[in-house]
């Protein structure tokens, strides 16, 4: 077992974990995080994407002792404590941006930093930025266009 | 899919590191990015006893940028790489690296020290006639890219050593990177059929100097194809010279088949590439 | 049946109302199977084959007791008192596999499970699995996968209609295809997966299941362990995908309820992508053949069709029967044909077995059919779309060659439409441009147009040619002493969001709004029996139940409300979450108040007889329905690289009455999306030995983002006369004929250039082996 500090979702944690232990199986069956996913343990469909420092990477290629001193953002922080939807999540659910709801969390902590720089977004970036998070069931363009309202509000 | 059981190994400097790969050898994986290495440790294709984990050594994490050379080190991730490498071939290449999460996390000298054949980076050192620098507890040595790839996975490093950065020669020739995938509309991103890193620089006549044709997807590693290239050197780039080095390129290369290609389709990419890399270094 | 919407006119149908199930997928507190946690949960992983075809000589499972974590291993031995799993059909000459849940004697595919192991972990129980070793012996190839089937088919029929052999005897000209439709996967994002819970007190099983037929799946359950019905429950929590694969009972299943029995502890297994890639849900593999006989106008005289399904191992489910059945069934399509003979069966193979994955049969069926009309026009020297046009039925009621009847539909109109969308004439004429420009290589355009029918809503009367229809539905409606209203639903949705449907179809039934309505479904304790989803059925079934069942409570609300407000039952209204009299909105009693009344108002009480407003009726359609429309596609195939891209896809479609168009829209895109996979990028490959090639998302492909182009959709609304508030079943039209529209447009991209292409998909290598 190894010690690791990290921050989830603001809260800090001081854990012993396994070294082989991936990041994603620490989310979510150590902190009930249940909201990221796994759809591929080798990082080609995006499910599992969260935000490591501030960037999209894959939970399931990531070992939770590499977390060690990280920040790491899950899906489960977009909302307000309140339960109020972040404008992102507002505006799938507007363009019905997700059927089955598995690549979603993936979708959104892979979105999430193309908003933050406050310009507006065009269809085909957009489309290559979600290039890597499969989704079987919405042909993506409600997606698409969910992210590119977002970008303009 | 989970991984088997490693013991975990963190060190903090790059002597560290070195001592211990000097005391487990084949027995140790090194752990940057962690992209190439976990699919494999996932799925057991890999389950290397201890694993170095190389990202929290300090003097690995930077590029330098010296007259007539710059050098990456092995901490440095793709991401920050595609953004301020100052070296416009890889910029362009890593645009084609899998996804952008995977180039948050995966590292250059990473892709370069795994060697796959079909991956990006190992052409674009190839192309630029870069090095690879490598350190043991033994000493330091850089060894020319074309040495440094044998075979599929396989390098010239010895197991107790580390690389520690890539070296790539400044230059002002022009670039091009092209690549080709099983999908759709010519979209970037994910892994390759067949890509060309191609360079190429230009006299006052017009004509070719120095051409570099790498190419990844068609052999046990990645490749040059001199022979072509020859055929380039000091000629004006014509329509007919061009068709000429694209044929020769692709009767240069033997490629093995697998289950996206055959060896003829990949010949025919290699063509294909060839011309339109030529084009655009050639064009006004 | 029109009485369904109430004085409210609809205010919720027809409309596109944000999803109900959305705010928990979003912020990701939506739980599904995988993401259930029990206390003393132990995880379970497989022993896999790695042969083929092979006798077991010996399985050692002491090694992985051996390891620290491992709890229990089960071998074949431990589960001989589980009842094999064999498919219900009926279906005369038909030659069954059963399927034992861990084979003791012989290994029949790669991937095929014989061993599980048990652990405080999944990284545990996996190096458990590593430990165990099995010994297998190569078997002969030309043994027969099982012993009652001596030469592998295991099913096969033949029928004609009308006097087919005359037709081809006359014909001016006779056309052929030939097309291998490939293996595929379903690919779900969420994989399959169980958490199995035994109570030992009451002698219960739960299950948590990903499954589109919650109560089917517990027959089956309760079945294979040896417990009565009542005794098992199962739950599907929420669906990450489904498309036909989470329909089977697997073996992996079973072994995680016996495991909860026998340990007296929750057991959950969780296929890993690698376990689906290889010995998931595969589905549509098949050879056919298709020959035309035509008149010198053009006109199809008959067509006869052969269809062999590549089933793999085991036909012991509804997979191995229909994709050749449906495929037979569905060439006519939307033409006229003077007489059909079809051939059609399956064969079992070393491979993983087949799952039903939407749009079954028709994918191939609709995909050969067009493609080899395009061919006849060419060879003919008749436009395709007027080929089309010279053989398609009119709008309206049809009764095809086959005798299946199909209610009025826009099928000429969808056509027409789309021809007009996707610019037919301009676009040839750009073809033609395209081609002839001279000293630069010529640009490849092409464009494919299919139209499409299909059918759905299957009731008991239309099983056809012996497979099970969907026979029926029950739905449950109840009113609670908080006036709200609960609909209780045996389907399960795999993203296509019946809560909000359902809940918009209440709405309108009791002047509530969506958000006021409960939808209970995927729990069999709470929900009243039905087949589930699949086959495109839901939103058929979905208004027929909730109808059938809201007016016998509706009609319970207004007996109240004629005691308590002294009206005739004909002047009272539902609006606004009370009943009360038309027109007079002072005189209105909110739901809880009216459900207050019918349970503690002795004399409201005694005049109803059941005070709980709940009611449960169910639907068994007479007639299916059917949708229609047409996908037109147009794509540039580059001479180089024998690379596609896609420039446009135009959908019309008309589904009836929409309740939700949103959602209908999604399930447009999801379908096209799938459809891009299966004509383009999409293929399991095994090598002849029989072991899989395509065991990773890298070498299997699933389309991207960057595949898939945008969509555009119009609708047609020819309300359906079976359906009940004139809904069509949809979803799998599109689905089937996005593969042909494209396939289609490839290969007239490359007709001037290009020999004959029989595999699909349509890979960027073949492609380029095609381009002479």
């Amino acid at each position: 077992m190894t010690a690791i500090s990290l921050t989830v979702n603001g809260a800090a944690h001081e854990l012993d974990v396994p070294p082989r232990m991936l990041l994603s199986d620490l989310l979510r069956d150590e902190l009930g995080l249940t909201g990221t996913k796994i759809g591929c343990a080798m990082g080609a469909c995006g499910a599992c994407t969260v935000l490591v420092d501030d960037e999209p990477v894959r939970s399931c290629l990531m070992f939770a002792v590499q977390a060690h001193r990280r920040s790491v953002r899950t899906v489960e922080d977009l909302a307000s404590p309140d339960g109020d939807l972040h404008p992102l999540q507002t505006a799938l659910r507007e363009h019905h941006g997700l059927q089955c709801g598995y690549c979603t969390p993936g979708m959104l902590m892979t979105i999430t930093p193309l908003l933050e720089s406050g310009q507006p977004l065009e269809p085909d970036a957009v489309r290559e930025a979600i290039a890597g998070n499969l989704c079987r069931c919405t042909g993506y363009e409600t997606i698409v266009d969910a992210v590119v309202e977002a970008s303009r509000r | 899919m989970k991984p088997s059981a490693f013991e975990y190994l963190a060190p903090e400097s790059c002597d560290e590191a070195l001592a211990a790969l000097a005391e487990h050898g084949d027995d140790a994986a090194v752990l940057a990015g962690g992209q190439s290495l976990i699919p494999m440790m996932n799925l057991r294709i890999a389950a290397p006893p201890v694993v170095i984990d190389i990202m929290r050594i300090g003097e690995l994490r930077t590029i330098d940028r010296g007259e007539d050379w710059i050098e990456i080190g092995a901490g440095i991730r793709m991401a920050q790489a595609e953004r301020e490498s100052g070296v416009p071939l890889i910029e362009r290449a890593l645009q084609h690296v899998g996804h952008s999460a995977i180039r948050n996390a995966g590292t250059v000298c990473g892709s370069i020290a795994h060697a796959d054949p079909a991956a990006e980076l190992p052409a674009v050192l190839l192309a630029l006639d870069g090095e690879v620098v490598l350190r043991s507890a033994r000493g330091r040595r850089t060894v020319a890219a074309d040495e440094f790839f044998n075979s599929y996975f396989t390098t010239a490093r010895e197991p107790d050593e580390l690389v520690v950065a890539v070296r790539i020669p400044a230059t002002r020739r022009r670039v091009a990177f092209l690549e080709v995938t099983p999908r759709l509309g010519g979209s970037t991103g994910e892994f390759a059929t067949v890509a060309v890193a191609a360079a190429a620089g230009r006299d006052d006549a017009g004509h070719l100097t120095s051409v570099s044709l790498a190419f990844a997807g068609v052999a046990e590693r990645a490749i040059r194809a001199r022979e072509a290239e020859a055929i380039l050197v000091g000629a004006e780039p014509t329509r007919d010279a061009i068709a000429d080095a694209a044929e020769r390129a692709a009767g240069e290369t033997d490629p093995p088949a697998d289950v996206h290609a055959g060896p003829e389709y990949r010949r025919r990419l290699v063509r294909a590439l060839t011309r339109r890399a030529l084009e655009e270094l050639a064009s006004p | 049946m029109t009485d369904w919407q109430t004085q409210a006119e609809g205010r919720w149908s027809g409309k596109r109302v944000q999803r109900l199930e959305d705010p928990g997928m979003l912020t990701g507190a939506t739980r599904y199977v995988t993401d259930v946690q029990m206390p003393r949960m132990l995880e379970l992983a497989f022993v896999r084959s790695h042969a083929p075809n092979a006798r077991i000589v010996s399985i050692d499972l002491d090694p992985a007791r051996a390891v620290a974590g491992v709890r229990a291993v089960l071998g074949p031995a431990d589960v001989v008192d589980i009842q094999p799993t064999v498919d219900i059909l009926h279906l005369d000459g038909a030659l069954k596999t059963p399927r034992f849940t861990l084979p003791g004697d012989r290994v029949r595919y790669v991937g095929e499970p014989v061993a599980a192991v048990l652990a405080d972990d999944r990284y545990t129980a996996e190096d458990g699995a590593d430990a165990v070793v099995v010994e297998l012996e190569p078997l002969d190839d030309a043994k027969p996968i099982h012993d009652d089937i001596p030469n592998d088919r295991y099913f096969h029929q033949a029928a004609s209609h009308g006097d087919v052999d005359a037709a081809f005897g006359r014909a001016h000209h006779v056309v052929r295809r030939r097309l291998h439709v490939q293996r595929v996967i379903t690919s779900p994002l969420e994989t399959c997966g169980i958490v199995a819970d035994y109570d030992a007190a009451t002698g219960e099983l739960t299950c948590y299941l990903s499954t589109q037929q919650p109560h089917l799946a517990r027959a089956a359950l309760a079945e294979a362990v040896g417990l009565p019905v009542s005794h098992v429950r199962v739950i599907c929590p929420a669906m990450g995908g489904g498309f036909g694969g989470k329909e089977v009972m697997l073996p992996e299943y079973l072994c995680a309820a016996v495991a909860a029995i026998r340990l007296r502890r929750p057991v959950r297994w969780v296929e890993d992508r690698s376990e689906a890639l290889t010995a998931g849900a595969h589905g549509k593999e098949a050879e056919a053949e298709l020959e035309a006989a035509f008149g010198e106008d053009g006109r199809i005289l008959a067509m006869r069709s052969r269809f062999v399904s590549d089933t793999g191992a085991y036909s012991s489910g509804i997979g191995a029967y229909v994709e050749f059945m449906v495929g037979a069934f569905t060439v006519p399509g939307l033409y006229d044909l003077g007489g059909y003979a079809y051939d059609t069966g399956g064969v079992v193979t070393h491979k993983a077995p087949l799952s039903p994955f939407r749009g079954v049969g028709m994918t191939t069926s609709q995909t050969l059919r067009e493609v080899l009309l395009d061919d006849a026009a060419r060879s003919l020297g008749i436009d395709r779309m007027e080929l089309r046009r010279r053989n398609m039925v009119a709008d309206g009621a049809w009764r095809t060659v086959l005798g299946e009847e199909y209610e009025p539909g826009s099928w000429r109109t969808a056509f027409e439409r789309a021809l007009e969308l996707i610019d037919y004439e301009g676009f040839l004429a750009r073809q033609a441009a395209a081609r002839e420009q001279g000293a630069r290589p010529p640009r490849l355009l092409g464009i494919g147009v299919s139209p499409f029918v299909e059918a759905a809503g299957i009731g008991s009367a239309g099983g056809a040619g012996g497979l099970p229809g969907g026979s029926h539905d029950n739905a449950t409606v109840a009113i609670d002493l908080s006036g709200r209203i609960t609909v209780a639903l045996p389907t399960f949705s795999h993203g296509q969001g019946h809560r909000t449907t359902a809940a918009q179809l209440v709405a309108d039934m009791f002047g509530v709004a969506p958000d006021d309505v409960r939808v209970i479904d995927g729990d069999t304790a709470r929900t009243p029996f039905g087949m589930g989803t699949f086959g495109s059925r839901s939103g058929v079934f979905i208004a027929g139940t909730v109808n059938r069942a809201g007016r016998l409570v509706r009609d319970k609300l207004l007996r109240v409300g004629e005691i308590l407000l002294e009206a005739a039952h004909e002047d009272l209204e539902l609006v606004d979450g009370a009943v009360g009299v038309r027109g007079v909105p002072s005189r209105r009693i909110p739901l809880a108040a009216v459900a207050g009344a019918a349970h503690f108002a002795p004399h409201v009480r005694a005049e109803l007889g059941d005070p709980t407003l709940t009611a449960t009726a169910f639907f068994d359609p007479p007639r299916p329905t059917h949708s229609n429309g047409t996908v037109a596609a147009t794509v540039e195939v580059d001479p180089d690289t024998g690379g596609v891209a896609i420039e446009r896809i135009v959908v019309v479609e008309d589904c009836g009455t929409m309740v939700n168009p949103m959602i209908v829209d999604g399930q447009i895109r999801g379908g096209v999306a799938q459809g891009v996979g299966l004509s383009l990028l999409e293929r399991y490959v095994y090598d002849e030995s029989g072991q899989p090639q395509t065991t990773t998302l890298a070498e299997y492909l699933l389309p991207r983002a960057t595949d898939v182009p945008p969509v555009e959709i119009e609708h047609i609304e020819t309300p359906s006369e079976n359906g009940t508030g004139g809904i069509k079943g949809m979803a799998e039209g599109p689905a089937s004929a996005t593969p042909a529209a494209l396939v289609c447009a490839v290969f007239d991209a490359i007709a001037p250039h290009g020999s004959a292409i029989e595999e699909l998909p349509l890979r960027p290598e073949t492609i380029a082996a095609a381009l002479t």
